[in-house]
């Protein structure tokens, strides 16, 4: 699966594209991710390329990809050079996840969502690898899409 | 082992470490900084004994470095490409002399480039001065060739070239580590007193001597030369020969557009030295690297001397695409227009900026600003650096540029910027000319107590290292002093009507004494947990019916918190990212952005 996140300096798109790489691992799958992060704080996109169960090099060809993460949606333009395909956190998701968690924890919390919501991969696999604050936030993330 | 999820800078660090370095040095540059912070982290949690730490430039990481070698500890040092120009004295001279112990030398490019100077290509150094290279090509052979690196640095006594790409070095990948951490204790030795006669010829080498010592070198080279076998993958008519990250994107790319019966992929993983190959069997032999043409020239093959590989700009999967076309083995698709990101500026409270706001405001737009090397580059987006060349040449250009214009008698107003780690790094040499000819222009050192833009590394002015032991801070003040500037002042460019006066003194000092002058604008980063804490933190709100729309605080100042709102033409302060301090108020020239 080739998977591009991209988001902005302190969302925390650097550990939701880790936790899924950790994740995958465990399951015995390889990774290979390229990070462009060198400007993010001062105002630069993140950006991660991550190739799961497959490939050498974490570099994915513009509309290649199977699916663009995107954790600030003024990067669509930018993340549609990738795929077409891509998923993108309601305001009412953004507004729930920053009302029921920390901020620092709201990045797990639409882990959650993406995870419940795309059904790429298993909440439990997940669950096994965060400590307990994002634990918690990553389940307030999936029981928000059930109910 | 489990399975490590590494950058390949971190799995660099993991090789050396357990292949048994323990002395490393380096400068920070992007893409190559993670190497020893990693370093570090691991010594520390294995317990290991080992020297780590940054030095004030590459040309003494090397130095250092190797002299360590000679002593027979076995050492590393890391840097950027443009960093090894630095390096490049003891670099070249190194070879001859040789190693006691091993001395791997990590080199990062920046094909693109991301964040260089230059798309230069080390392997070209490396083999100027003939020094084996290793190329890795994934994560995986970063961990594996660095052991390997140390390993032939070792077996030979010549210093050995890592090299690695931004691709390569910033990757991430799951790493099987095979090897353990060794806690062996260190022996040091150099001068033994009875056979010194034999030795020192080559420490202390004449002309002649350096000779015999190239001769020495040669023999190496074509020693390593003899081992240095290609891997071949698929079996095609056409012959492509790659090395680095490049090798593979075409590996992928022959998979997927199956191309294994048309194309014989062959991997370099030493580019330097290479022996003669007998290529007569392919009807083409084709050299796709990054991001000069070492093996083309090497072995005489295809690439970018007849227009098949471009000759600038990184090959990403993208352009080996393209490549793949140019050869005429795949239809190319569509080209994909990427709309530009925004551009990036200083923080929100970078005290740069408001620093380089009182400068623009006293010598105006006319002055030139010869900039440097480090995150107050930005400052080009509001107009206060002209000109951006390499390391510590914002002194020299000030030098240059005043002097110049000295000499055709015009008027110009001149002022260097050089932050506080650029300054220690070669800042110094070029203030000491300037002194010494009496070149009248104001040199601005920004000191914000840290390597900010590769990722807030420890400065010279740090009373700690990176492992704790207590360090001589280093004064820039007592530097600058020491010299002989005659005009050197202290400011924390918040107090911005202080920060106005020192200013203005400066240019009457420069006017009646004719000589150099100096201003050390002080404050600590706020993208540090320590600068950010005692950063002051006001509620800062723009008065709408103050605000005339004239965007200002925009063009002339751009804080990223600050954001225009079209619909009532006014500033607007973005509370998500401003951090309150202030410094905006001094900005607006109709009052409209105030402290609340």
């Amino acid at each position: 699966m080739k998977l591009v996140i991209l988001g902005k300096g302190g969302q925390g798109v650097i550990f939701f594209s880790r936790v899924i790489a950790q994740a995958s691992i465990n399951k015995g799958l390889s990774v290979c991710s390229t990070e462009i992060k060198g400007m993010a704080k001062k105002g630069g996109a993140v950006e991660i390329q991550m190739k799961i169960g497959e490939g050498m090099s974490g570099m994915i060809r513009r509309g290649t990809a199977d699916m663009v993460v995107l954790l600030s949606r003024e990067l669509l333009e930018y993340a549609k050079t990738f795929s077409e395909n891509t998923f993108a956190f309601t305001d009412d998701e953004i507004q729930t996840a920053r009302a029921s968690v920390p901020m620092r924890y709201v990045n797990t919390f639409l882990l959650g969502v993406f995870v419940k919501k795309t059904k790429l991969f298993e909440c439990q696999d997940f669950i096994n690898i965060l400590d307990e604050e994002n634990k918690k936030s990553f389940i307030k993330g999936c029981d928000y899409v059930q109910s | 082992m489990p399975r490590l999820y590494l950058s390949g800078n971190e799995a660099i660090a993991y090789g050396l470490i357990q292949a048994g370095v323990r002395f490393i040095t380096g400068y920070p540059g992007t893409p190559s900084s993670e190497i020893i912070p990693t370093f570090q982290k691991i010594i520390k949690n294995k317990g290991l004994k080992a020297f780590a730490e940054w030095s004030v430039n590459e040309k003494v990481a090397y130095e250092v470095a190797y002299g360590a070698s000679l002593a027979e500890i076995k050492t590393a040092v890391t840097m950027k490409q443009v960093g090894l120009n630095v390096a490049m004295d003891p670099f070249m001279n190194s070879a001859y002399v040789g190693t006691n112990s091993a001395m791997v030398l990590v080199s990062v490019d920046d094909p693109g480039p991301h964040s260089s100077q230059t798309e230069q290509d080390s392997r070209f150094f490396a083999m100027a001065a003939k020094i084996p290279i290793l190329d890795p090509s994934t994560v995986q052979e970063a961990y594996d060739f660095a052991k390997r690196a140390v390993e032939l640095s070792r077996k030979y006594g010549i210093p050995v070239m890592l090299r690695s790409t931004t691709r390569v070095s910033h990757g991430r990948a799951d790493v099987e580590l095979k090897g353990n951490f060794v806690n062996e204790p260190l022996k040091a030795q150099f001068k033994i007193l009875k056979d010194w006669d034999k030795k020192l010829w080559r420490y202390a080498a004449t002309p002649r001597q350096r000779l015999m010592l190239h001769a020495a070198l040669n023999e190496k080279i074509a020693e390593i030369e003899r081992t240095n076998e290609l891997r071949f993958f698929f079996k095609g008519d056409i012959l492509i020969i790659s090395s680095g990250a490049v090798f593979s994107y075409l590996y992928e790319l022959i998979e997927e557009y199956g191309l294994q019966n048309k194309l014989t992929l062959a991997k370099v993983d030493m580019p330097y030295p290479l022996k003669k190959f007998d290529f007569s069997g392919y009807s083409r032999v084709i050299a796709i690297e990054e991001s000069m043409p070492v093996l083309e020239l090497q072995l005489c093959t295809e690439g970018r001397r007849n227009g098949i590989v471009p000759k600038q700009g990184e090959l990403t999967p993208e352009v080996c695409e393209e490549i793949l076309g140019r050869i005429g083995l795949i239809k190319r698709g569509k080209t994909i227009t990427v709309p530009p990101l925004k551009r990036p500026s200083l923080c929100p409270g970078c005290a740069h900026r408001i620093a380089l706001y009182a400068v623009k405001k006293v010598f105006g737009k006319k002055a030139i600003y010869a900039g440097d090397i480090g995150c107050y580059t930005l400052a080009l987006n509001f107009g206060v650096t002209d000109t951006v060349l390499c390391m510590g040449a914002s002194v020299s250009f000030g030098f240059g540029f005043k002097k110049a214009f000295q000499l055709a008698g015009t008027e110009q107003d001149v002022v260097s910027i050089i932050g506080d780690s650029t300054f220690f790094h070669t800042g110094i040499s070029p203030l000491i000319d300037a002194v010494h000819y009496r070149v009248p222009f104001l040199t601005i050192i920004l000191d914000n107590k840290t390597v900010a833009m590769t990722g807030n590394q420890k400065t010279l002015s740090d009373e700690v290292s990176s492992s704790g032991e207590p360090v001589t801070p280093i004064i820039i003040e007592n530097v600058v002093k020491g010299i002989g500037i005659n005009f050197v002042q202290t400011v924390d460019p918040y107090d911005f009507d202080v920060s106005v006066k020192v200013l203005k003194d400066a240019k009457k000092f420069l006017k009646e004494r004719n000589e150099v002058a100096v201003i050390v604008f002080r404050h600590l980063c706020v993208n540090t947990k320590e600068g950010l804490s005692a950063n002051p933190r006001y509620n800062v709100a723009v008065v709408k019916e103050l605000c005339k729309g004239c965007k200002l605080c925009l063009t002339e100042f751009e804080c990223p918190a600050i954001v225009f709102k079209e619909e009532d033409v006014k500033a607007e302060i973005d509370h998500t990212i401003c951090v309150g301090c202030g410094c905006c108020v001094h900005i607006c020239p109709t009052k409209a952005i105030r402290l609340i």
